[in-house]
């Protein structure tokens, strides 16, 4: 460029220098007067390139600038940012103790055993255990509020001291101890009377059950006392005071046992009643065999006798020959002599 | 309840099988290991129960404190799913291991107050859900 502008230079001097001496040799001329004149143009022309090239130059400086600058920021940032991982690294964490072993379980099953504890998770709708469930006051609050145990919001305009405290008794009257319990005169029947009196909307103590099922009924999430004493422990309980090992006792199969035991009894009295019968009856067709014997040799002998005649000429046996024949007319007694013989 | 004579060094035990079909299982009174324990278990939500057992003298009984360690299988599957009170189960199961609650469940006031915190705490947890 220096160059450039140089030549323009000496072009425009030497334009200059051969114009004075022509002027000074007192021979213008028009035609050098001419060259000066574009010499000079040249020369302005390279002056505003030389402009050009400056801005340019300046131009070319600043981004340099800008992008040293913007280097040295992106440098900053990385190191910033290495400076912070390391930090970061290098920081003391809280360590959580480990939260359990996680076990893996499906929608189904969850929503089985959701609806199998349901019963012992969730209140019965109107069971409120004393707690307002209308605001987000406190359970001490609310039992201490006269008119929100039972479950029912009642509107009721406010009473003199002891009413409102006999309205608790008996809304709250089965919830254990509210802290803010009544004195026990007020759950007197003469305060109860006043509270009806004084309000007509009131009903008496004795007929909210009727009008309310839940009225006065607690919740508890746990097994109740009736529930562990009906349970298998209780019966476990019950053979250990009984005596019995329970181990490997059940008393079904006892019961079942006991069951056969006494159908086998009952077979086998029976087996012996069937047979003690038979028994009987061979006895009996025995008998009656024997007698019809003895009835058959007896006629048989009163023949004889009566066609010998005494031939045993013994008075004993006569006798009782004659006995005989007169129990032989006789008939029905025969068979008790018989038997006396 | 039991009365059995208990004592430390009685042999740890496997937790019963979870409930099978299978019908040759030991009984004991007629109900299996797995039914009476799963009672039992449960049967320690109840604060008055807690009571009673510590007015027996059975909380301060090693081998009944080592029971109740070995009740905690109750607290992982497959056994968790049969508890039908969770939450008061699980939780009693973990303050009996605290020898201070051991002591002071004595105490009727925190009986009462157990049961009041249980009722609440019963009604409360559905009330914004």
């Amino acid at each position: 460029m220096d160059k450039y502008l140089d030549a323009r230079f000496e072009r425009v001097e030497k334009a200059l220098a051969i114009l004075i001496d022509s002027i000074a040799k007192f021979n213008p001329s028009e035609k050098l007067a001419d060259d000066l004149a574009t010499a000079d143009r040249q020369l302005s022309k390279s002056l505003q390139e030389l402009e050009r090239h400056q801005n340019n130059h300046a131009r070319i400086q600043q981004l340099r600038a800008d992008t040293a600058a913007l280097d040295a920021q992106t440098k900053d940032t990385i190191s910033a940012l290495w400076g912070m991982r390391k930090e970061v690294k290098n920081t003391a964490t809280t360590t959580y103790p480990p939260t359990g072993p996680k076990y893996g379980f499906t929608t189904a099953e969850l929503l089985n055993y959701a609806r199998r504890i349901s019963r012992n998770t969730l209140p019965p709708p109107g069971i409120t255990n004393g707690v307002d469930m209308n605001t987000t006051s406190s359970f001490v609050a609310s039992a201490a509020s006269p008119f929100s145990g039972g479950g029912v919001k009642e509107e009721l305009p406010s009473q003199d001291a002891q009413t409102p405290n006999a309205n608790a008794s008996f809304n709250n009257g089965n919830t254990p101890a509210p802290t803010t319990a009544p004195t026990p005169t007020a759950n007197g029947q003469p305060a109860n009377n006043a509270s009806f009196a004084s309000n007509a909307t009131e009903l008496p103590a004795h007929l909210k059950p009727y009008v309310n099922p839940t009225e006065g009924g607690i919740f508890l999430p746990w097994p109740t006392e009736d529930t562990i004493r009906s349970g298998a422990l209780a019966s476990y309980q019950q053979l250990v005071n009984n005596g019995i090992n329970p181990k490997g006792y059940d008393p079904e199969e006892e019961e079942k046992r006991k069951a056969e035991e006494e159908l086998a009894r009952k077979e086998a009295e029976e087996q012996a009643r069937l047979e003690r019968e038979a028994q009987e009856k061979r006895v009996r067709e025995e008998r009656e065999r024997l007698a019809r014997e003895r009835e058959r040799a007896r006629q048989e002998e009163a023949r004889r006798g009566n066609t010998v005649g005494g031939v045993s000429g013994s008075p004993t046996t006569g006798g009782d020959m004659q006995k005989k024949k007169q129990f032989t007319f006789l008939g029905g007694d025969d068979d008790d002599d018989e038997d006396d013989e | 309840m039991a009365t059995d004579p208990m004592s430390v060094d009685s042999s740890a035990m496997e937790p019963p099988a979870p409930p099978t079909n299978a019908t040759d299982e030991p009984k004991y009174g007629g109900f299996t290991r797995f039914e009476i324990e799963l009672e039992f278990v449960q049967s320690l939500a109840n604060p008055q129960y807690l009571n009673h057992l510590a007015s027996r003298k059975l909380l301060t009984n090693p081998a009944f404190i080592a029971y109740l360690d070995y009740l905690h299988y109750w607290s992982r599957p497959p056994y968790l799913k049969y508890l039908t009170y969770p939450g008061p189960t699980l939780k009693s199961l973990e303050l009996l291991q605290q020898e201070k609650f051991r002591q002071e469940i004595i105490s009727p006031d925190l009986v009462q107050a157990l049961i009041m915190e249980g009722m609440r705490a019963g009604v409360e947890w559905h009330r914004d859900g």
